[in-house]
């Protein structure tokens, strides 16, 4: 995609012939070295950085949808979401979480998406795994969409029994599911005020004061005052939700 | 469970759905009215409507879970690629009031568009919002790091059938645009 188009056929054909010949690991590497994504992570190619750990780094897209569209990346070198281990998944979507919980509160969206692609053929343009986390408003011009068809019921257990045959061949999701403490746990230092105890209780009038308490062990020292004024719990009764 | 959610009347049965996966917090099932057959909804089977309700751990079991199916079709469809989409309030195009993952299945030319024409910022803008989420973010807290890291896909597999894994690895390989 990248490089190609520099070499001669002759070099393209040995090439192809180099890669058809590598270990899954060798492979990787050559990738890496191609990607544009490792580079900047690595610090040798600008751009705007904004948040970074140890797994994952997050730069804004200097072709945005909208002002402050996030692209999340694993600092380690993947090209789609199969690859990469479950609590890098987790890891990387809890960070996905709080930026689009950053964006409707810092940049006054309405709603974000999250998107991921995996092939050419979904909308992939690059070749390093990552998370699109877009802000959304009210008429910003932006249309994503996913056509409803209406299907038979038969089509539609044709493709389920399909996917049921192979899901429990794909490695992944065993551990998560009996693992009884969390992978990685999300620590504010402030509370987030759309805890999900008081959804289920739905009793919005009673979060200033259980705010303190629900958050014993992340929160050092909770400070009320910083609580933005954009209440999560309004912007899900827009969607109709009691 | 909320009384007039669609998606709540799905797990708890009083909606028929074709299930491809269950497990105690989290629910898959076949979209009815999907872009085409195969297209999954990921959904907790408590009700929290949008994804900053959710907990941490239920986020990441979902989409594991969401990575898993996508896997599937991948293996069982025959389709040229996936999607992982959320939808996230009303402007964001999300129409039941309860946190769901998209997993679609992609073919070229499936009339699914998830691309979008780029926005041209200044060199100021473009500062501004690095400014407004780098601020933001460190409001937000820290995210604590996977306290241990489980190999399980690549040493769980390379220890029973080292080719199995290398298959697999070389299957994903393929796909790679």
């Amino acid at each position: 995609m990248t490089a190609q188009s520099q070499f001669t056929p002759e070099q393209l054909q040995a090439l192809q012939e180099k890669i058809k010949n590598m270990s899954p690991e060798e492979l990787k590497e050559f990738q890496k070295k191609q990607c544009v994504f490792c580079q900047i992570i690595e610090g040798k190619v600008q751009s705007k950085k904004v948040y970074e750990d140890d797994i994952c780094y997050a730069i804004l897209d200097i072709n945005p949808a909208n002002p402050g569209h996030l692209l999340l990346m694993t600092k380690e070198h993947y090209t789609i979401m199969p690859q990469l281990h479950d609590d890098e998944i987790a890891h990387v979507f809890s960070v996905a979480k709080m930026a689009s919980n950053v964006m409707l509160r810092s940049l006054e969206a309405q709603g974000t998406n999250i998107i991921v692609a995996n092939g050419v053929a979904a909308g992939q343009r690059a070749q390093h795994f990552m998370v699109h986390v877009i802000p959304r408003k009210e008429g910003d011009g932006l249309n994503f969409e996913i056509p409803q068809r209406k299907m038979s019921q038969q089509e539609i257990d044709d493709a389920g029994d399909k996917i049921i045959s192979v899901i429990n061949s794909i490695p992944g999701g065993e551990e998560m599911i009996t693992r009884a403490e969390p992978i990685a746990e999300f620590r504010p230092k402030r509370p987030i005020d759309a805890e999900f105890e008081e959804v289920k209780e739905k009793k919005p009038k009673a979060r200033k004061k259980a705010e303190g308490k629900h958050r014993e062990g992340g929160s050092k020292g909770a400070d009320e005052k910083a609580v933005s004024d954009i209440n999560l719990d309004d912007i899900a009764k827009l969607m109709g939700g009691k | 469970m909320a009384q007039n959610c669609i998606v709540c009347g799905i797990v708890e049965g009083r909606i028929p759905s074709k299930k491809v996966y269950e497990d105690d917090a989290v629910l898959a099932v076949l979209d009815v009215n999907g872009s085409t057959p195969g297209h999954c909804f990921v959904i907790p089977k408590t009700h929290y409507p949008i994804i900053e309700h959710v907990p941490d751990f239920d986020l990441g079991r979902m989409f594991v879970v969401s990575n898993k199916i996508s896997s599937a079709i991948f293996q069982a469809l025959n389709v040229h690629g996936t999607n992982i989409f959320v939808a996230n309030g009303i402007p964001a195009g999300q129409t039941v009031a309860h946190f769901t993952i998209n997993v679609i299945p992609r073919k070229e030319n499936d009339g699914v568009n998830l691309l979008w024409q780029p926005k041209q910022l200044t060199e100021e803008e473009m500062s501004t919002v690095e400014l407004k989420m780098k601020e933001g973010i460190d409001k937000a807290g820290v995210i604590e790091e996977p306290k241990q890291r489980s190999q399980s896909k690549a040493a769980g597999h390379s220890s029973e059938d080292p080719e199995e894994k290398n298959e697999y690895y070389i299957r994903q390989m393929t796909r790679i645009p």
